[in-house]
């Protein structure tokens, strides 16, 4: 008898998957998603309009503060609980920060890369979430709807990340962490980045130009930061809310996988990114300086 | 309102507007405010703190370690230097007993030969006693017996001459 349970098994669990698919498809269809680029504003406590990707920020504010608050409180030398994971968390995070820009400045770039990992981390999996979207609340229907003007339901929460206003904000925050963190380390001389004039003739020239391609890939960076994260976890949304109109049960399942490897991805890259090009801005120059100093002055071949 | 109903170009349509923009970036430095305080300074300070004292723990037990297999070879080295000094006074007991025996055995073949030489001594001076006692009871004897054998008297003197003469030559027989 076993033996014919194992053999009937799998063909069992393929026709068990097919008649939820089917039911799914004809008891419980879904609506076609609908895509729209700005996030929704919705009406907080009746009379506050917010973005449902702002509120959304604030829940993730909120779920990290509060597991932090909790997993430090009480610090002992044998970890228990919840302070386990912190420090899990905290260790994993600053082996990569350290193990890319060093130990002593590993330990000032942490909090700023930390937070960008964590804050991302945790935006992209809570629109994963069952039922994060079906929380609806009132709000000013979009534009363009039928009921354009009136007042509809709509999802208290978005994926704070599938908001352009989040990312371009995280973006620029890291630019300017890079030129903040580039002065700290490397004081004025950090400005021959971009204003670069030392050199003789045509080297001159090429160091002029050089800074001038700093400077626009530094504006670059903008996008690319922004756009990269929007992008991919946008879709994401899209592609799991295509898949489900498609076929109600199951089939979402492996694009959940999926999602949830992309979520930890860009919140990774996000991150690691703004620590590559902070450590890079602080010691490229300061090594391409020195590299300077050293041919002006050992005077091999140079010039008068 | 002004300022922040501006419409940003080019991002504007794609829902980017200024409080959005400006909301989540005071959002995110507000995270990185708070979590500084209560997540990474803490969590550093505790993960550094254990390190530390993990680093005294293993130096400390070292400082056992070694302390321990310094007093070992102490008591070993203590424990041969001993058993040494066993052996040493063993020895000496030994020699000592040897030369107390030897001597002893020495004193008492001393002392029996001492013995000995004097009863030979006394046995010698007994016997040269007797002897002469005996020969003069032996001369009167003879010359009581020769004069009844002879049946004649000599003369006291003469007598007394020929016993002797006969006495000596018998000392001479008998110690030579």
């Amino acid at each position: 008898m076993p033996s014919v349970m194992a053999r009937l098994r799998k063909p069992l669990l393929i026709v068990f998957v097919l008649a939820l698919i089917a039911v799914g498809n004809i008891f419980f269809p879904l609506q076609v998603p609908h895509v729209q680029l700005p996030a929704e504003k919705v009406y907080l406590f009746d009379f506050f309009l917010v973005p449902n990707t702002m509120t959304a920020a604030w829940l993730t504010m909120i779920v990290l503060i509060v597991l932090s608050w909790a997993g430090s409180r009480n610090m002992s030398m044998v970890p228990t609980g919840l302070q386990n994971l912190v420090e899990w968390a905290i260790e994993l995070i600053v082996g990569q920060v350290e193990a890319i820009a060093g130990p002593r400045r590993g330990r000032i770039l942490l909090p700023l890369v930390g937070t960008f990992f964590l804050f991302i981390l945790i935006n992209n999996w809570s629109g994963l979430l069952p039922g994060y979207g079906t929380i609806l609340i009132a709000g000013p229907a979009p534009a363009g709807e039928h009921a354009a003007g009136g007042i509809e339901l709509l999802p208290l929460f978005r994926s704070a990340d599938t908001d352009l206003n989040t990312t371009l904000g995280l973006a620029i925050v890291s630019v300017l962490a890079t030129q903040y963190y580039g002065f700290r380390f490397l004081g004025l001389s950090y400005l021959k980045r971009y204003l670069n004039f030392s050199g003789h003739g045509a080297m001159r020239g090429v160091n002029v130009f050089v800074g001038l391609l700093e400077i626009v890939s530094e504006l670059a960076k903008f996008i690319s930061l922004s756009f990269r994260l929007f992008g991919n976890i946008f879709a994401g949304e899209v592609l799991l809310g295509v898949i489900s109109f498609l076929i109600t049960f199951v089939a979402v399942l492996p694009f959940f996988a999926l999602e949830i490897f992309v979520g930890l991805l860009q919140a990774y890259v996000f991150a690691v990114l703004t620590l590559i090009f902070t450590v890079i801005a602080a010691a490229e120059h300061g090594e391409s300086a020195e590299a300077v100093h050293r041919a002006e002055h050992g005077g091999v071949g140079e010039p008068q | 309102m002004g300022i922040l109903e501006f419409e940003v170009p080019i991002f504007g349509p794609m829902g980017v507007n200024l409080p959005g923009l400006i909301g989540q970036i005071v959002n995110f430095l507000i995270l990185l405010f708070v979590l500084r305080l209560v997540l990474y300074k803490p969590v550093l300070q505790m993960l550094d703190q254990r390190s530390a004292r993990i680093r005294e723990g293993v130096e400390q037990a070292e400082r056992a370690r070694a302390e321990a297999i310094r007093m070992q070879q102490e008591y070993e080295a203590r424990m041969e230097e001993a058993r040494r000094e066993n052996q040493r006074i063993i020895n000496e007991a030994m020699q000592i007993s040897d030369r107390l025996r030897a001597e002893a055995q020495e004193q008492a073949r001393q002392q029996a030969e001492q013995f000995l030489e004097r009863a030979r001594a006394e046995i010698e001076q007994d016997r040269r006693q007797a002897a002469a006692e005996l020969r003069g009871q032996v001369a009167d004897i003879a010359i009581a017996a020769a004069s009844k054998v002879v049946r004649r008297s000599l003369d006291a003197k003469a007598h007394a001459q020929i016993i002797d003469e006969v006495l000596s030559e018998a000392d001479k027989l008998k110690y030579n």
